[in-house]
């Protein structure tokens, strides 16, 4: 049966901002839609009021040419509306049957008939009577499809499902999605990430500032042309040269570094070594949990550990907390901006002030020098382009990219020599990540080191001299960048192994 | 079945007026309430509010009377908010105020008939060594073992308690004093002046304002305090900033005791003058009001003392013109903290009525 879907002249205002402004799209089953957007284009606010989370102040939206009203997640289920989120609403203690039992009218006996029949239709491999936290992020997301799936839906909704997934589960869904089109399964697929347009949708909408700006063939579009339709304006592509870092000085050492936590959701860390000279971007790549954030900690200072462990220009530094890591002239971005690299209730200024050295005289005798932290904090809002010059304004008034833009140069503007960042561009808009590449790129350029480790392979890719990737706290062997592709990656995040 | 659904959402554009305004709000619907018990109780509910709230501070005594309670209140609070800022709960200053007392109250007694401008002044100083050092045993088994302060800190005011009874009752009880429990009285070298003739205000509201000032200091002017605000918004930040986390819980509580101890000492010294089993009438729980009614602000907190003083006397007043008892004081003070929770959280969040829907689980 033929579905048709179509969002008329739907318009959608939150205090201050334009979320939706009279979007009209149509889709029709048997093909797969690319919603395209930056954050805040207006993408999510669409699929929240096709889904019935959020309600449209005004326009209409079509099932069949009829009119539907979606006031509830509970319309669009009965509408045959299914949708996947990002972040999985499934209950972690319970097992898989259970988990799909709970919203299921069905008896018990013919739910386990109906998903044993998906389950061998489209291959999934899914064990129903354990727990869902044994499961890994893919066959998560699949328990989520196969809950749309018991609905027979006639349109599914993803929203950008591949950012948990490694590249071979990212194959997977993308045959799996192929499959549901051909059953006559509308599809509608929201991502910012362009190949992954290319490589399965067949129709793309592009969205910018909560307005359609083009839909499109994707057999007409190339990567850079939907860049420039996403972001509106032509993007220098920017690459990295590769460097000869042979006759350079060490400037970092980890040996036979290992942390084993007491918290059975921490990841223990076992035996890393790997060095990083000056000039250098390492990039450490995996899936988030593989022990990144327990890496991060360890080089930040924030957990201490053995003080050989860590040799940073040649000085023992394992020891030492992050305060006087920094006289030591590192950096650190945290991958959690709003709770951990700043506080939102804090001011500019003050945030500015967390990263504090004895030169920069923010506190001289135990006093606060506002004056000094103030005239610092101007410096770094208008050599980093933070879109306001207000020191005063609280930071949870900056969007995303500013935040960060506002972070990193408050760890560059005293020039370190060596930056660890982690996901320093997650969750930004185009522009920023643009912004935040460009400068990683230029510290390297003036000599400093930095350390990157993020789940963007693209990023990782495009930043990096040298590449290795974390799994389950192991390091992988350290591979230049030049020789390493995007499916080598995926193999070893996934826990594979190449020659 | 039609329900009502309701939201409730977290409010983001909240003013900075409106923050210091609610508790004024608070204080008002208070009067409200107040005013509604007594006329439960069958009094004329303006005539009872202004014997509570009028009468005790009409002359020159009772306005005595009022700073001389509110003299301990607004010092422990300032000590508290220090803990409070910084997501630390302690409270037991109660017993860190008796600890004080009783650390200052025996080397009073040991200077018992000595003369000498320095017996007072180190009384005081024993008195907050005292309280400081109480303080920080919640404060050392939170950091090395984990504990709940909220707990510890609790408990031992119970402990504090029973050993000024033990003190009193044993070991310092008053040899001419006929088996009373109670203590001798100190000599005049080991009182806290007083300031006017025939009223009770003494010198110890200077160490109050004093210490006020230096709080507003260190809080927002120095790097303690700077690192304090960082950690009481954001745990993990104080972590990444490199601020040794276990040293700040130890100042903080430091800070805390020092101050309910200076209060224990002010009080012994001051209108009391011996030690005997009731030092305080729960200052160190009141305080905690007083702590959050200030909104945790020194100049805040100057005001909130007064206005929770005031509900002392005017339990003591209503007790002797109306015949309730002394405890409508503390129904008072009740009612006070119900109100400033009930308008912050109306002010922290907004409650949205989406309407009526059908049940339909």
């Amino acid at each position: 049966m033929n579905t048709k879907l179509k969002v008329s002249e739907i318009s959608k205002i939150y205090p201050g901002c334009v979320a939706n402004d009279k979007v009209s799209l149509e889709f029709g089953s048997g093909k797969i839609y690319a919603l395209l957007g930056e954050n805040g284009a207006g993408k999510s606010t669409l699929v929240k009021i096709l889904s019935g989370v959020v309600k449209p102040d005004e326009g209409q939206v079509f099932l069949n040419n009829e009119s539907i009203k979606l006031n509830s997640p509970l319309d669009a289920k009965k509408n045959n509306i299914g949708m996947v989120f990002q972040h999985f609403n499934l209950f972690e203690t319970l097992s898989v049957f259970e988990n799909l039992s709970i919203d299921s009218d069905k008896k018990n006996e013919d739910l386990r008939v109906l998903v044993n029949d998906i389950l061998k239709k489209y291959k999934f491999k899914i064990e129903l009577d354990i727990p869902v936290l044994n499961l890994s992020a893919g066959q998560k997301q699949k328990v989520e499809i196969i809950r749309c799936l018991i609905r027979n839906p006639k349109v599914l909704i993803m929203d950008e499902p591949t950012s948990v997934l490694t590249e071979q589960e990212t194959d997977d869904l993308f045959i799996s999605l192929k499959q549901f089109s051909k059953d006559g399964i509308l599809i509608i697929y929201i991502t910012h990430k362009l190949k992954e347009v290319l490589s399965l949708c067949d129709e793309v909408a592009v969205m910018r500032k909560g307005k359609v700006v083009s839909v499109s063939n994707t057999n007409n579009e190339k990567i850079e042309s939907l860049a420039n339709k996403m972001v509106g304006e032509n993007l220098n592509t920017i690459k990295k040269k590769i460097n000869n870092f042979k006759n350079s000085e060490e400037i970092l050492k980890i040996s036979n570094l290992n942390f084993k936590s007491d918290d059975p959701y921490e990841t223990n860390l076992n035996n890393l070594n790997f060095s990083l000279k000056k000039g250098e971007c390492l990039g450490i790549a995996g899936i988030s949990g593989n022990g990144q954030n327990e890496l991060f900690q360890i080089l930040s200072g924030e957990i201490i550990t053995e003080g050989t462990s860590i040799m940073f220009r040649n000085k023992e530094i394992g020891k030492l907390n992050p305060r006087e890591r920094r006289e030591y002239l590192m950096a650190f971005s945290p991958e959690d901006r709003i709770s951990q690299a700043a506080v939102p209730e804090l001011k500019i200024y003050e945030n500015v002030a967390l990263n504090n050295f004895k030169s920069s005289n923010f506190f001289e005798k135990g006093l606060v020098n506002e004056k000094k932290i103030k005239e610092h904090s101007k410096k770094i809002l208008s050599n980093f382009s933070v879109n306001t010059d207000n020191v005063e304004l609280k930071s949870q008034f900056l969007s995303g990219g500013n935040l960060q833009k506002l972070i990193i140069g408050r760890e560059l503007i005293t020039s370190p020599e060596l930056l660890v960042c982690f996901n320093p561009t997650w969750g930004l808009d185009v522009g920023a990540i643009n912004y935040i590449h460009e400068t990683l790129i230029q510290i390297n350029e003036e000599g400093k080191s930095s350390i990157l480790i993020s789940t963007d392979n693209d990023e990782l890719l495009k930043l990096s001299d040298r590449i290795c990737v974390i799994y389950k706290g192991k390091l992988s062997k350290i591979m230049n960048a030049d020789t390493v592709t995007a499916e080598k990656l995926g193999i070893l995040m996934g826990g594979g192994s190449i020659d | 079945m039609e329900v009502q659904l309701i939201k409730i959402e977290k409010r983001n554009d909240l003013s900075r007026s409106i923050y210091f305004l609610t508790p004024v709000l608070a204080i008002f619907l208070t009067l409200f309430g107040g005013g509604i018990i007594f006329y439960i109780l069958g009094f004329n509910p303006i005539e009872a509010l202004k014997f509570f709230f009028i009468t005790p501070i009409s002359d020159l005594y009772g306005l005595s009377e009022l700073l001389v309670k509110a003299t301990p209140l607004c010092l422990i609070a300032i000590g508290l908010s220090f803990c409070f800022k910084s997501n630390n709960w302690n409270i037991g200053a109660e017993g860190q105020l008796i600890f004080g007392g009783i650390v200052g109250g025996g080397v009073a007694l040991l200077f018992y008939n000595h003369d000498g401008f320095y017996v007072l002044p180190i009384i005081i100083l024993s008195g907050a060594i005292g309280g400081m050092l109480f303080a920080m045993i919640p404060a050392i088994l939170k950091t090395y073992f984990n504990t709940n302060e909220i707990l510890v800190s609790l408990m031992l005011v119970y402990v504090a308690k029973l050993l000024l009874d033990y003190l009193v009752v044993g070991p310092w009880s008053n040899p001419e004093g006929f088996n009373f429990p109670e203590t001798r009285q100190f000599s005049e070298s080991a009182r806290m002046p007083i300031l006017f003739g025939g009223l009770r205000i003494h010198a110890g509201i200077f160490i109050t304002l004093i210490t006020v000032f230096l709080s507003w200091l260190i809080l927002y002017k120095t790097y303690l305090g700077f690192q304090i605000k960082v950690s009481g918004l954001s745990l993990k930040t104080a972590k990444y900033a490199g601020y040794k986390g276990k040293t700040m819980i130890i100042i903080v509580f430091m800070i805390s005791g020092a101050c309910a101890g200076l209060a224990g000492v002010g009080e012994i010294t001051g209108p009391i003058g011996q030690l005997h089993r009731n030092i305080s009438p729960d200052y160190g729980f009141t305080a905690i009001i007083v702590a959050f009614l200030g909104r945790l602000n020194p100049v805040g907190i100057i005001f909130a003392s007064l206005i929770v003083a005031l509900t002392y006397l005017g339990a003591e007043t209503a007790q002797i013109f109306l015949q309730v008892p002394k405890y409508t004081g503390q129904v008072f003070q009740g009612m006070i903290l119900f109100f400033l929770l009930g308008s912050d959280y109306l002010l922290f969040f907004k409650i949205k009525f989406l309407g009526l829907k059908k049940n339909e689980f």
